[in-house]
């Protein structure tokens, strides 16, 4: 069974292995409807464009004073911090009005005309309770959508499914005990693919800009969290950066911190059992 | 984690990439989507005829050129629709049905079949047609083999814009056509 609908401002594709028979299609099917709705609720809880998101209400008032969260959102965060941190703040997610002063993202009233601090200013009182000490304009685009691979997949697990795969718009999870051979796109032609390996029980995440650049020209969705605030931030570049992990959420946000580092594998990699794959052009 | 890499592309060598001239996707029928989307309920197919007027409306809201086929339209005894429509862009092409509640509240959206393309396949209309009417228990061949496929974020942008045609539809078209209270 191979189901797709469109989440995440992508195209989630959710793919089951397991032989059934008749009467098992049913439930194997309410495996996927759940699966699909706990994405739809991490896009609910931790979108950018969603006024009312937990994220939103994060960036509008949590320097102001603490919110409860959602335990999907406060894990992800955590997930940032550790990632921020480790990483040595190559990944930071404070990058929200970059992409808002280019257009990327869409300006919320509430969220402007300060100087925003990042993913280290939030402090957890308490495991889903969270304040700021400073205002922020957090963007989880490039850690939710990895998140979001893994939690339909603990789904999917969760409703009796041995092996199948997760697949949003190229971020994608295999699991159970059937291998994958994974393509991936050419940055230079991404209707061309190359066969870069068997995954199993596994995780790979891409970055690259070919569909972005090829659909509109505005400034690179990839910003440099290091970038003074009169610097470009926009990080332009015609490579395919890959992180293949154990998680999804780890290998999405792990692509950012390779790009920082132009290809050669930064030194947290270990920390995370994750691998960099380059394309080059 | 069993991560076996291909020796070659270790290198980054992209070289070895093999184009794909077309692929295409199937995941579920039109009767499947109809089950997924609206269990439980008996459909019957309600035709509409799209007259020029309509069809400027659909386009000026949604931004699509390519026309609506109003032969695609069922209807539920309780006034839910269900709607099949498809985006044709310069790179893919899709299929889809969306389900809206007697209100017109989209209940649910199910992809039936992702085509991409180099671009100009696409557009040509006897192209197209060959995917027409495939239904997922008779997929085509055609790269079928190739499905995972990772890589840069392919956005939805366009289907948005089909889902928004089919909101407009419900608000101009089948709005009026609501049950009757008696």
């Amino acid at each position: 069974m191979r189901r797709c609908k469109p989440l995440l401002g992508t195209f989630v594709e959710i793919t089951i292995n397991d032989p059934y028979s008749l009467h098992q299609l049913e439930s194997a099917s309410r495996a996927v409807d759940a699966a699909f709705a706990a994405i739809a609720l991490i896009q609910h809880l931790m979108g950018f464009h969603q006024e009312d998101s937990e994220l939103s209400r994060i960036n509008q008032t949590a320097h102001l004073h603490p919110i409860n969260l959602h335990p999907w959102t406060a894990q992800v965060l955590v997930a940032a911090q550790e990632v921020h941190q480790h990483s040595n703040g190559a990944f930071n997610c404070g990058v929200g009005h970059r992409l808002v002063a280019a257009g990327l993202l869409p300006q919320h009233p509430g969220v402007r005309a300060h100087q925003f601090g990042g993913i280290e200013d939030l402090r957890f009182l308490e495991p889903n309770r969270v304040f700021s000490t400073r205002p922020v304009c957090l963007d989880l685009g490039g850690i939710a959508k990895g998140f979001a691979v893994d939690q339909a997949v603990q789904v999917l697990k969760n409703n009796g499914i041995k092996s199948g795969m997760v697949n949003a718009g190229g971020d994608l999870k295999v699991f159970g005990k059937h291998s994958q051979v994974i393509y991936l796109r050419d940055p230079r032609q991404p209707n061309h693919l190359t066969e870069i390996g068997e995954l199993k029980e596994g995780a790979i995440a891409t970055s690259s800009l070919y569909f972005a650049k090829r659909d509109h020209y505005r400034p690179s969705f990839i910003i440099n969290p290091f970038a003074s605030p009169t610097n470009n931030p926009y990080i332009e570049f015609s490579e395919s950066y890959s992180v293949v992990a154990p998680d999804c959420l780890y290998a999405d946000a792990l692509t950012k911190v390779l790009i920082l580092s132009a290809g050669k594998t930064p030194s947290c990699f270990s920390h995370f059992s994750a691998q960099a794959i380059a394309l080059s052009t | 984690m069993n991560w076996k890499p291909n020796s070659l592309a270790l290198f980054g060598v992209a070289a070895l990439a093999t184009p794909i001239a077309a692929y295409a996707k199937i995941y579920v029928s039109v009767e499947q989507a109809q089950q997924l989307l609206l269990p439980n309920h008996v459909l019957t197919k309600s035709p509409l005829l799209i007259t020029r007027d309509l069809q400027e409306k659909l386009r000026l809201a949604s931004s699509i050129r390519h026309p609506f086929q109003g032969d695609r339209i069922w209807k539920a005894q309780d006034g839910s629709w269900f709607i099949v429509d498809e985006v044709v862009g310069k790179h893919e092409m899709i299929h889809y049905a969306v389900a809206l509640s007697p209100s017109g509240t989209i209940l649910g959206i199910e992809i039936l079949e992702y085509v991409e393309s180099y671009g100009y396949e696409v557009a040509e209309e006897t192209w197209r047609r060959q995917f027409i009417g495939k239904s997922a228990n008779s997929p085509i061949k055609l790269n079928q083999d190739i499905q995972n496929i990772g890589g840069a974020t392919l956005s939805c942008k366009h289907l948005t814009d089909g889902v928004k045609r089919v909101a407009t539809l419900y608000e101009l078209a089948l709005k009026n056509q609501a049950p009757k209270s008696p």
